[in-house]
């Protein structure tokens, strides 16, 4: 066993990674700064269901509303699976919102924290476009008419709108290619966006210590 | 921002670090308690709340009132403030503005101070905007009307009995309550048309269930078949369509085999002697699947309606068509084929079951009573909870 672990150690440097980034000194902080990991958990929780989800979910307006029936019906624990992406999906967005807050009220986007600030903007937003995207997946009759609407707004901006709008619908309308499109975005370019983001977000963290809450003469 | 400055928060979170804790294991432990009680949080919504099941995206249905998800409520609610020509103020100034501020805020925000007190105007800011961002979906949430029901069905059998009900309402008039066909009677139009049977293996083996769902959809209006589509003036949405073809596939088909499930789910409870039946259990029942495909608004009845327990007791021309004890009431001699001055022999086209006929008779002479409740009061039976073997008559 000994031997295993200083030969591995010697390879990988399990002793730094630990006294880097377990074994380290950070200052008393409270419940809120809880929040974040909370995300990362739900993150997790999210991209694990979600890819289960993928087991059976068809992409296609044909098969997207009958395969999610079959998940819920036929699957064995597939409505349990379905059912934490679902409510994940609320609760991630709420918690990183919260975490933006919690960020914002102790002031720990300031010096030397600008970054992370930044990198964590970033995540919120595409944790909105990920519930904005899933949001139509089901392609059941509540997630088809709250994406027509969803799309057409865009379309009001001046002069660049319409072509906004059919970028996002993939045509005129809403169509097989929208919820092809909405897919990938869900399942590859967010999640990925997220991934690369809550790297640098994590190395920053690391790197400048979690802030400490601020006092009177702060 | 000067070196002074960076040194000075340096030097104060260095202090700040030598008081603190250790990141593993203070700072894990909570994070994990946390993070605990959140997948104890979905696991509980996931089994107790659930996910709430909708009908399948229908384009034709623009009745459906459109709901954003609940955390983009607000901004289709301020939306509401930005009519007409200044709608994009609403859907790109602001929330634009808001979205780069956000960005941007460590870079404009010159306040060095970090507690609270130092920093009222930017709490007090973002306070208001949370705010008003939390009233703007209470008001969304308010002044959005509900959903109608729409009857729903994810199992095979909840589709069969959807179905059943969709061809009861839609499809009886002219094909007969087990698709049976024959001459059409009071059918504007196609009065006296002879219709071949569609509940045998001719059609059940050669027509796919897509062909089957677009003569639905579509009709056939060279053979005088309206469309029954809702995007080609029918009433029918998508998931409708998919139930009745469903029903007839698994109810004529001799290659599919009924499930158990859908065969209890639209038995019609055998009586013991001396029950008393009831509307809820038996008549609702017998009502839908023979009367009300004609009984219901818009159709050629007397203004009879047979929807619900009221409407059967009070409404039409000649009402009332029923009375408690009376076996000589207009609904019960029409069953009986008589032609009286309320109207000729009910249903039109083929005599109802001996036994159905027998169970309005009994629920006539009851009382007439509404709920399994009120018939089981009156029944000279000791009758054990809801009867629930299935019926030996009535395999649809």
């Amino acid at each position: 066993m000994e031997k295993l672990y200083t030969w591995l150690d010697e390879r990988l440097g399990l002793k730094t990674i630990y006294d880097v980034v377990l074994d380290r000194k950070v200052p008393k902080v409270n419940w809120f700064y809880t929040l974040g990991s909370a995300s990362l958990f739900l993150f997790v929780i999210q991209a694990v269901t979600g890819i289960f989800l993928t087991v059976y979910y068809v992409p296609s307006p044909d098969h997207a509303y009958d395969s999610i029936q079959f998940i819920m019906n036929g699957v064995a624990f597939g409505w349990l699976i379905r059912g934490i992406h679902h409510w994940g999906a609320t609760l991630m967005v709420l918690v990183v919102f919260f975490h933006m807050l919690r960020t914002f009220y102790f002031a720990s986007y300031k010096y030397p924290r600008e970054l992370t600030w930044l990198t964590g903007v970033l995540l919120l937003f595409l944790t909105l476009g990920m519930g904005f995207t899933g949001y139509l997946l089901p392609w059941n009759q509540r997630a088809y008419w709250a994406t027509t609407v969803g799309t057409e707004i865009p379309g009001t901006v001046p002069i660049i709108g319409p072509w906004i709008t059919s970028f996002l619908r993939g045509g005129p309308d809403l169509s097989a290619v929208t919820l092809a499109r909405f897919f990938s975005l869900h399942i590859w370019w967010l999640p990925a966006g997220i991934v690369l983001l809550i790297s640098v977000h994590m190395y920053l963290i690391i790197r400048l210590g979690i802030s400490s809450l601020p006092k009177k003469d702060d | 921002m000067n070196e002074d400055y960076k040194q000075t928060y340096h030097e104060k979170y260095a202090r700040e670090k030598q008081h603190g804790v250790k990141f593993f294991p203070d700072i894990i432990f909570k994070d994990m308690l946390v993070s605990f009680g959140i997948f104890v949080l979905l696991v509980g919504l996931a089994i107790f709340v659930g996910v709430a099941n909708e009908p399948p995206a229908d384009p034709s249905d623009s009745a459906y009132i459109p709901r954003p998800e609940w955390y983009f409520l607000f901004l289709f609610e301020m939306l509401k403030y930005f009519p007409g020509q200044i709608e994009w103020i609403g859907t790109a100034i602001i929330p634009g503005a808001a979205v780069v501020a956000l960005f941007l805020l460590p870079f404009f925000d010159k306040n060095r101070s970090r507690h609270w007190s130092k920093r009222k105007f930017a709490i007090g800011f973002m306070s208001l905007a949370v705010l008003s961002m939390v009233v703007l979906t209470i008001m969304a949430v308010a002044t959005t009307p509900p959903q109608e029901e729409v009857a729903l069905a994810s199992t095979l059998s909840e589709q069969i009995t959807l179905g059943q009900d969709v061809y009861s309402v839609q499809c009886v008039e002219c094909h007969g309550a087990e698709g049976e066909g024959g001459e059409i009677i009071g059918v504007e139009g196609l009065e006296g048309v002879v219709l071949d049977p569609i509940n045998h293996s001719d059609i059940m083996y050669t027509y796919t269930d897509d062909t089957l769902y677009n003569i639905v959809e579509y009709g056939q209006p060279a053979l005088g078949m309206p469309p029954l589509g809702l995007a080609y003036g029918g009433e029918l949405s998508r998931g409708d369509i998919t139930a009745l073809v469903n029903f007839m596939r698994y109810t004529w088909d001799d290659r599919a085999e009924l499930p158990a499930e859908a065969v209890a789910a639209s038995a019609i409870p055998e009586l013991k002697p001396g029950e008393v039946p009831s509307y809820e259990v038996h008549i609702a029942t017998l009502s839908k699947r023979y009367c009300v495909s004609c009984h219901r608004p818009n159709k050629e009845n007397n203004n009879y309606l047979m929807q619900s327990y009221e409407e059967i007791m009070t409404s039409g021309d000649n009402a009332p068509n029923l009375i408690a004890g009376d076996l000589g009431s207009n609904l019960i001699r029409m069953l009986h084929r008589e032609e009286i001055e309320a109207g000729g022999p009910m249903p039109p086209t083929k005599e109802l079951k001996p036994e159905y006929i027998e169970i309005w008779e009994r629920w006539v002479m009851g009382g007439m009573p509404n709920t399994a409740a009120e018939a089981a009061a009156v029944s000279t039976t000791t009758t054990e909870s809801a009867p629930t073997a299935p019926a030996a008559s009535q395999t649809p």
